[in-house]
């Protein structure tokens, strides 16, 4: 025992990634097999493994606390990450499991899939500028594999999946660029260091600060860019969109949150540009996310589109902090709350959207009508679901304390267009929430959704992101209603990073 | 490269800046305006040419020849090209006759088409 703690506080912080080293390792010996014995051994190593990094992470967290080097740092917003990261992993195993297991190639997929999972977390742990850049680099080869490798019996499916990934190659590229000029400004080799020097001023330093910017947008396909995703997602198999949302998307947002500090430093040097700048493409993206949605019949889009728009929350965060509506504190709890909503409500969904597309063949909204009817458990979930987006309720607490605080009339231009972008975006974002239900429990005019038919595993797997979503709730409504429960001793407000 | 007087040296170091600039605007122009797909990648190499030479450049003028730079360039276009070349071969393998049409003679990298967002995408 003695032995494994002393050997655990060597490789720390990288008991995790060793884990899923040793069973890619594992895998591999079993590469080349198509048995159907073999293809479930090694879904049950990999979910194991999983469970296993996901305890050590935390574990190791709170036996031995933060750890800083040369190339990483491991803190608790990082735990979190990775624990994040690791969850979303035992999701996709679920959706890689249920669509591919039949593939010829299945363990060879699971290889890659537990790879990117390795890349995703040396992308949260990062610190020094190489390991950062060749680990999102890595990440992105490995979800390129990933997603070529789950699509590889889908037809005319290669142009989409080339379209998609020329933009993270030149967002990658552009991060080159952008680190050979901070490299130019300072030969420091973290953004901590650069933070607390004095260049941050430095014309270099606004000139990287824009190629970031313009590489992460072109990371997440943000409107009007937002072609490409459309397309894979609505042409790939069952589980390239679980691989998008769950892994890309997440990884991107925890590479934003890392390069975040140099874009807040402007916003804390009460820069008018990058708020103003921050506020019009939060509106944009919001709203045209929202008619995106509005304006379909196809279910992967309606989904594509509302999952951009929880990409824009991001941006709305980030705005609501320039203008002084939130603090800084606030906003990183935000944007932490929003990758769980988005979590937790787009894993049951997209298993849910999946399986009716299965059944009747068709990628079409009118194919869900009746479904709440026919299938009422089916239809509680999905409405416990929906429920959680109204998550966004936080809100309203800041937003009425600055409101309180400031008069009106004299209120900053800024500030009452952050005001405006939200409302608006929220208004729209309803009207799409209440379309879907509004379709589930219509009356059955067709057919369609008494085709669907619901396995023990869908349910199991819906019933547990329902389960979570309704103790999420109650916790909320707690905290908000400011009521003081014995076992609930922790508050989501006191929260501090 | 050799040094000259400081005067020389510091306009060097400027001009080799500026082509560097220059650089990036060329292969940001040529992804914008392009139709094919090797120009874009083309373009995309020029990008990381004028990344690779701020690399060297301010690593000769400004920190004595670090080491850190090369094995940052090393690692940076060693990986960029890789995915490159992976983009290249998955299109190679799979390309059928719409796509090789499409990606020689109609493909712009920021295309936005109305389909993207407004209505259905009959792909």
């Amino acid at each position: 025992m003695n032995f494994l703690f002393h050997l655990s506080e060597r490789v720390n912080p990288f008991q995790s990634i060793i884990i899923l080293s040793a069973a890619v390792l594992i895998s591999s010996f079993f590469a080349l097999s198509k048995s159907k014995a073999v293809k479930k051994f090694l879904i049950v190593l990999v979910s194991i493994s999983l469970i296993i990094a996901f305890y050590l992470n935390i574990y190791s967290y709170l036996s031995m606390g933060s750890f800083s080097s040369f190339l990483i740092f491991f803190e608790n917003i990082q735990m979190i990450e990775i624990g994040i990261i690791i969850f979303s992993a035992i999701s996709v195993l679920y959706f890689i499991s249920a669509y591919h297991v039949d593939d010829e190639n299945f363990s060879k997929i699971l290889i890659i899939f537990l790879f990117s999972v390795i890349c995703g977390a040396f992308v949260i742990l990062s610190k020094n500028f190489i390991l950062m850049f060749v680990s999102i680099s890595v990440f992105i080869l490995s979800i390129f594999q990933l997603i070529s490798a789950t699509n590889s019996g889908v037809d005319k499916i290669s142009l989409h999946v080339f379209e998609f990934f020329l933009r993270p190659v030149l967002a990658i590229i552009l991060f080159f660029f952008g680190f050979s000029l901070l490299y130019g400004v300072t030969d420091f080799k973290d953004f901590n260091q650069i933070l607390q020097s004095e260049y941050m001023s430095d014309a270099l330093v606004i000139l990287t600060l824009i190629i970031f910017g313009i590489a992460l947008y072109l990371y997440f396909f943000l409107f009007p860019f937002q072609g490409p995703y459309m397309r894979m997602i609505k042409k790939g198999s069952f589980s390239t969109a679980s691989v998008i949302w769950f892994f890309y998307f997440p990884v991107g947002v925890f590479t934003l949150i890392n390069t975040g500090s140099l874009f807040l430093f402007f916003i804390e040097r009460n820069n008018t540009f990058l708020p103003v700048l921050l506020i019009i493409i939060t509106y944009f993206c919001m709203l045209a996310a929202n008619i995106g949605a509005v304006k379909t019949g196809s279910v992967r889009r309606i989904m594509s589109f509302l999952f951009l728009f929880f990409m824009s929350i991001f941006l709305l965060n980030i705005s609501m902090y320039s203008t002084g509506i939130i603090d800084r504190g606030s906003m990183d709890l935000f944007n932490l709350v929003n990758i769980f909503i988005i979590l937790f409500s787009f894993m049951p969904l997209c298993s849910i959207f999946n399986n009716i597309e299965k059944n009747t063949g068709a990628d079409n909204i009118n194919n869900v009508i009746g479904l709440g009817r026919i299938n009422i458990y089916a239809g509680i979930n999905i409405i416990v679901i929906f429920l959680s987006w109204f998550g966004f309720l936080y809100y309203i607490e800041p937003v009425r304390a600055y409101l309180d605080r400031v008069d009106f009339l004299k209120m900053g231009a800024a500030s009452s267009m952050v005001l405006v972008a939200m409302v608006t975006g929220f208004i729209f974002f309803s009207v799409n929430i209440f379309r879907i239900l509004g379709k589930i429990f219509n009356r059955p005019s067709g057919g369609e959704a008494g085709k669907v038919l619901f396995t023990g595993s869908l349910y199991a797997y819906i019933t547990f992101f329902s389960v979570i979503t309704l103790l999420g709730i109650v916790t909320i409504l707690l905290v908000i209603l400011d009521i003081d429960i014995v076992f609930l001793d922790f508050k989501i407000t006191g929260f501090n990073f | 490269m050799g040094y000259g007087n400081r005067g020389e040296e510091k306009m060097s170091f400027q001009l080799i800046i500026y082509a560097n600039l220059l650089l990036l605007l060329i292969g940001i122009f040529g992804i914008l305006y392009s139709k094919d797909i090797v120009s874009i990648f083309v373009s995309m190499q020029l990008i990381i040419i004028s990344g690779v030479m701020n690399f060297l450049v301010f690593s000769q003028f400004l920190y004595q020849r670090s080491l850190w730079d090369k094995i940052f360039i090393i690692l940076g276009v060693t990986i960029i090209y890789f995915v490159m070349f992976c983009l290249v071969y998955y299109l190679y393998l799979n390309k059928d006759e719409l796509s090789r049409e499409t990606l020689y003679n109609n493909f712009k990298f920021f295309k936005i088409k109305k389909s993207d967002w407004w209505g259905e995408d009959n792909i």
